[in-house]
């Protein structure tokens, strides 16, 4: 039934060019109907366990393991308020947005300068490189977390800000170079040449002619490394203890022996998933482009 | 100007890996008092290759992947096409069909694990008001890698589905009339035309999936941390228990480098076979 990519609504087939229009007419709607059927289907499938997590996050503890479940209750600040007060998440807030603040500077920064590089300039085994760099993407986390671990505290830098800021900036860089390699080169290097000729240097080029252009490249990049980032818990639980916990450890510290307190779990749940919601909606045209590291346009 | 990105990629990404491979040649055990106990060429390895446990995990993990990624395909491509109708109110739909993808990880384990709760959980509640008796879900031995399969799916179909569309959006239109005009069928034209076409698009989301897929960990630790009796034992988890549980630190890495090893050559093998590099090179080239 859907399973035309191009809608054949304005192109009607052999078949229903032959029929009379009413019973065309009639086909169609139905066909309207199904798709919408479908949509609805598919939309609750997807965002229930969202909503749930939306509403568990406002019940009180009596409401939330009702049985029955209650759709109707008293919503209560209560969660949130017991975050803050006994699971220290505002520091971890703090830390949060430190960690992944910093780490996207850097990654955006170091990865764009590497990219027009690998994009501009003439370098031996280019292509190389950038498989090496995208090869770090498929690292799995647990893999390199143990020596990080034992590393880390070798040289004392376990439980700061330092050694997760530099774990989401490698994390973050495969990103930033793939995805701005090509936006780079979709820049004609005649507008380049161009300012060049009237005087600019090289690194005047970059920042007053190239970088400006390449700014939507960017937005979707600063998200989609946000979001890695700041959604990450291997690597910020096991290199952290206290001082520099993040968010995620917090979410996750909500399980505890006894058993889950499920409003705490569903309230860090919903303040974790807001800022990536609204980045992420807001950058949506881009997204698609950051995600396949610039291969497929979105 | 590469300096910067060389330096992150050496300092954290080679070195430590590098500092696995040595410590995976030793005999690592820092909770035993004779720390450390040294060099031990291949034993680790050796210990590995007849290691049931994590036979099973291997095999565990390639069932979640393939099953994961197979049906977040096939689901994803679906919703693609369905998505593709240009009717009104879609737009929105489509957007908010992209909140799981979005959402912590953690956070999605947690939540799932809650509405999985066999005697108050949500799903075997509204499966009771259609009359279909309470699962034991996360608890039961048969059900829970199905279990966290599902769960794996609902957060990553949307990715799939985010890339599918952007495939499916830029086909030409062209090819699709004149099969309309042949008098194809719609399944001919879809195997005839539209998959064909689809292919580069297809290979690429299956790549990204299924490496995600394989290093899931986050949910899983939530969900089931590996049970019941190591049902849900990915290697992610199982190499989490050999290096924080049994402190076992050694023997970890090699299995590290073994899962490298092996997932590096499935990649590479897939990119060989499926060509996609190439087609990209391509692409830039122009």
């Amino acid at each position: 039934m859907t399973t035309l990519p191009r809608p054949s609504l304005s192109l009607p087939g052999r078949r229903s060019a032959e029929s009379p229009p009413w019973g065309y007419r009639a086909r169609r709607s139905l066909k309207v109907m199904a798709v919408y059927g479908m949509v609805a289907v598919a939309l609750v499938f997807f965002l229930f366990p969202y909503f749930w997590m939306v509403v568990s996050a406002f019940k009180s503890p009596g409401d939330v393991t009702a049985y029955p479940p209650v759709w109707l209750f008293e919503p209560t600040l209560d969660n949130f308020r017991e975050l803050i007060e006994s699971m220290g998440a505002l520091s971890a807030l703090r830390n949060s947005l430190i960690v992944v603040g910093l780490s996207t500077c850097l990654a955006l920064i170091f990865g764009t300068m590497a990219a027009y590089a690998l994009a501009r300039f003439n370098i031996k085994g280019k292509e190389t490189i950038a498989l090496e760099i995208l090869m770090v993407r498929m690292l799995p986390p647990i893999v390199s977390v143990i020596p990080l671990f034992l590393l880390a505290r070798k040289f004392g830098l376990f439980d700061t800000y330092w050694i997760l800021i530099a774990v989401y900036t490698l994390m973050g860089l495969p990103f930033v170079v793939w995805v701005m390699r090509v936006f780079v080169q979709e820049i004609p290097r005649s507008i380049e040449e161009a300012a060049l000729v009237d005087g600019c240097t090289r690194l005047q080029v970059l920042f007053r002619i190239s970088l400006p252009l390449m700014l939507p490249g960017l937005a979707a990049t600063v998200v989609i490394i946000f979001m890695f980032a700041w959604n990450e818990y291997l690597f910020a639980t096991m290199l952290t203890s206290s001082a520099a916990k993040t968010l995620p450890v917090v979410a996750a510290n909500t399980v505890k022996p006894r058993g889950i307190s499920w409003g705490l779990a569903s309230a860090v749940g919903l303040l974790m998933s807001i800022p990536v919601v609204v980045l992420a909606l807001l950058a949506q045209r881009y997204l698609v482009r950051g995600l396949t590291f610039g291969v497929v346009k979105g | 100007m590469l300096a910067p990105t060389f330096i992150v990629l050496t300092a954290v990404g080679i070195y430590p890996l590098g500092y696995s491979l040595w410590i995976s040649f030793n005999d690592y055990h820092p909770s035993n008092p004779s720390f450390p106990q040294g060099f031990i060429w291949f034993e680790n390895y050796l210990t590995a290759f007849l290691d049931g446990q994590a036979r099973h995990a291997l095999g565990l993990t390639a069932i979640f992947t393939v099953s994961s990624v197979g049906a977040s395909l096939v689901i994803g491509f679906a919703l693609a096409l369905l998505f593709n109708q240009r009717l009104p109110g879609l737009a929105i739909a489509r957007t908010l069909i992209l909140i799981p993808m979005l959402v912590t990880p953690i956070a999605v384990g947690i939540t799932w694990r809650i509405m999985f709760n066999p005697d108050l959980g949500v799903i075997n509640y509204l499966l009771g008001l259609i009359g279909i008796p309470s699962q034991g879900w996360l608890a039961s031995m048969n059900q829970s890698l199905l279990s966290v399969i599902v769960v794996d799916v609902w957060q990553w179909t949307p990715f799939m589905f985010l890339i599918l569309f952007a495939g499916v959006r830029s086909l030409p239109r062209s090819p699709f009339e004149s099969a309309a005009i042949d008098g194809a069928s719609r399944a001919k034209i879809f195997f005839l035309v539209t998959l064909p076409m689809m292919r580069p698009v297809i290979l690429l989301a299956v790549l990204l999936r299924a490496v995600d897929s394989v290093r899931t960990f986050d949910q899983i630790f939530m969900m089931t941390r590996g049970g019941p009796n190591q049902t849900t034992d990915l290697v992610s988890l199982y190499l989490q228990r050999v290096n924080f549980k049994f402190f076992d630190i050694g023997y970890g890495a090699a299995l590290s480098w073994l899962f490298l090893i092996l997932l590096m050559a499935a990649v590479i093998a897939f990119i060989r076979y499926s060509g996609f590099l190439r087609s990209a090179a391509e692409k830039e080239a122009r």
